[in-house]
């Protein structure tokens, strides 16, 4: 009977994940002519400093989002339940915005002859800078870390607050003793959510970069444009295994009874 | 005894509306007290105004002797035992017992020490490592009593904390926790909207109403002599009946004048009459200081609990000797059966039993579990 009302659902995950993922890995094993090589993944060695360069934007970009993200998170649910509604509409209203109309409009304001500029008189070269890079995944991917730490404290006993309190606790050891450690499973989907797509964007990096630099998901995109499909399937196949290894780590801290996160 | 905590002019509103009506309360060291009332009568306010939960519109609140309404909760010597217990599901049952002793930052050994002790006295020896979540109510239970007494606070408030328990796992409780009282000394300030809890557990009880305190005195005091119908309807079964104080120890009811014990009120003064069910005796008709017909026999184990229609009003009467249904039958009332209250804004609310049934009286009950 179960494995009855579980078929729709089998036959969409091999349609939809399985098999583009034995896609991957069977360009990333084989050349042009389909023959079996190993080449593809002896040639990765060439990326390594993309890969770390993509690994330090995405950190810098998750860390951000955690420390603007949780506090943010906090408040919103810890208002009355109306106004917990409306701030979050307002952090969701962004994201009706397309993901690249957004960034866009945020090369628009930090251009060099951009809105900012404009606005102070000032010369500041921001475009093509890290800097401009790490804001716009922020800014692309706050929301994406505050919901699911939002619903995460939402859900927590209010009584919790009071009787940590009740037993001695300051407002903000409340917070690092007990309101923190129940929120972890939040936290970790958070910055799972985040972390995620802010390594593997192209488009960020290549519009707010001013394409001085270029980040992992970039090269994916030039090699697939360029129609080199084995090179641009193995560097998806190892950042696959990154991200996977991430995950694991990630769920290693999180309370093995809530049984972690799947992406 | 000394006086720990009191209370004096404690008013609160919650959206215009006012929950407490200045409250004037003292409670002594080491008693047990219990705030009775039904839901909403501001009984769980008063002990979150205490806890440190809300603070007050008016009025002071005094702790040993020091004005404490601008004290946070987490500086007052006060610990809580919370309703759905509050247990911190991300720690096992050993870390919430000694979580306000690694607050304090007490060296490791006595935090062995003194939760062994508090885990030995709520007999959840072997549970340490439990997780919280896997334990029963009961458990639960003791897991916060435990928590909250491991800082030996001098008072614990406790928010109806027998309420989700079962009624034989409640009255184990009720006994284990007075004998925790009793051991520990510490001043237990107990809410319940049970009345039979509060008989049998407070030193003190004090009865809430409408925001205000209805009664405050020993058990037998608030079961033998209630205040007024509220009361006497609260706390057990009565039959409250409109009479005239003709004079002292002569009052008149039911159409009949029966002596009783009580006296200091005007002459002819109206007032309530209680007359608790089990104070009444069935006699043949012509015996009878009253005469009615029974209406209704409930088989209650102990005793037969009937309704005897009198003239329109219907009595609870509680007897061991078993009387037919439609049965004519004689009542007598022995003076010190009969107990005189003044009339109050209570008059007239209670004590007549002609809507009474057990589905009813069940219904209330758990409207009153909030």
């Amino acid at each position: 009977m179960r494995s009855a009302a579980a078929a729709p659902h089998i036959v969409w995950a091999v349609l939809f994940i399985v098999v583009p993922l034995i896609i991957v890995v069977y360009y990333s094993f084989t050349d042009r002519s389909g023959a079996f090589t190993l080449d593809n993944i002896k040639g990765l060695g060439d990326y390594t400093q993309i890969f770390l360069l993509s690994v330090e934007l995405a950190l810098i970009a998750t860390i951000v989002c955690f420390l603007v993200g949780y506090p943010l998170a906090y408040i919103i649910a810890r208002q009355k339940p109306k106004m917990q509604k409306f701030y979050i509409m307002l952090l969701m209203l962004p994201m009706w915005t397309n993901l690249l109309i957004r960034t866009y409009s945020l090369m628009a304001i930090f251009d060099d002859g951009g809105f900012l500029n404009t606005l102070l008189g000032t010369q500041f070269h921001i475009i093509g800078t890290k800097g401009a890079v790490i804001f716009g995944m922020v800014y692309d991917f706050l929301p994406y870390m505050v919901l699911p730490i939002y619903t995460c404290i939402s859900k927590i006993d209010p009584f919790m607050w009071e009787a940590a309190s009740d037993l001695g606790c300051s407002p903000l050891s409340v917070i690092v003793k007990v309101i923190f450690p129940l929120s972890l499973s939040g936290i970790i989907s958070g910055i799972t959510m985040v972390f995620v797509p802010s390594i593997s964007t192209f488009y960020i990096s290549q519009k707010l970069g001013g394409g001085t630099f270029e980040l992992i998901g970039d090269t994916i995109e030039r090699q697939f444009a360029s129609n080199a499909l084995n090179t641009g399937a193995a560097i998806s196949f190892a950042m696959m295994i990154l991200i996977l290894i991430s995950i694991w780590i990630m769920n290693k801290f999180s309370d093995p009874e809530e049984g972690g996160i799947i992406v | 005894m000394a006086r720990l905590i009191e209370l004096k002019g404690i008013t609160k509103e919650f959206d215009g509306e006012k929950v407490l009506n200045s409250i004037d309360l003292y409670i002594r060291d080491k008693e047990f007290i219990t705030l009775l009332g039904p839901s909403g009568c501001g009984k769980t306010t008063t002990l979150r105004i205490i806890g440190g939960f809300e603070k007050q519109d008016a009025g002071e609140l005094y702790f040993d002797g020091v004005e404490i309404s601008d004290v946070p909760a987490y500086k007052r010597h006060v610990n809580t035992v919370f309703q759905k217990y509050a247990l911190f599901p991300h720690l096992n049952v050993y870390e919430n017992v000694a979580f306000a002793l690694r607050l304090k930052k007490l060296p490791e050994k006595e935090i062995s020490e003194r939760v062994s002790e508090m885990l030995e006295m709520v007999d959840l020896v072997g549970f340490e490592a439990k997780n919280v979540t896997t334990l029963s109510g009961g458990q639960q239970q003791r897991v916060a009593i435990a928590r909250a007494l491991i800082s030996k606070p001098r008072v614990l408030l406790l928010d109806e904390p027998l309420g989700a328990l079962d009624l034989k796992l409640r009255k184990d409780m009720q006994n284990e926790l007075k004998n925790i009282q009793q051991a520990t000394g510490i001043t237990f300030i107990y809410v319940t909207h049970d009345q039979e809890e509060a008989l049998s557990m407070s030193d003190t009880i004090v009865v809430m109403a409408k925001g205000e305190i209805q009664q405050i005195g020993t058990p037998t005091d608030i079961y033998n002599e209630p205040k007024n119908a509220f009361v006497a309807d609260f706390i057990g079964e009565s039959n409250i009946l409109d009479g005239v104080m003709i004079c002292d120890k002569k009052v008149s009811f039911a159409s009949h004048t029966f002596t009783c014990v009580d006296g200091g009120f005007g002459p002819n003064e109206p007032v309530d009459v209680v007359v608790r069910p089990e104070d009444v005796d069935v006699v043949p008709v012509k015996k009878g200081m009253l005469r009615g017909k029974v209406t209704s026999v409930t088989f209650k184990g102990v005793h037969w609990e009937i309704i005897v229609d009198i003239d329109g009003f219907k009595w609870m009467i509680q007897t061991t000797d078993y009387v037919a249904p439609e049965a004519e039958i004689g009542l007598y009332i022995e003076p010190d059966a009969i107990h005189i209250m003044k009339k109050s804004e209570f008059s007239g609310m209670f004590g007549d039993y002609s809507s009474f049934s057990d589905e009813l009286d069940e219904l209330s009950d758990a409207d009153a579990v909030d």
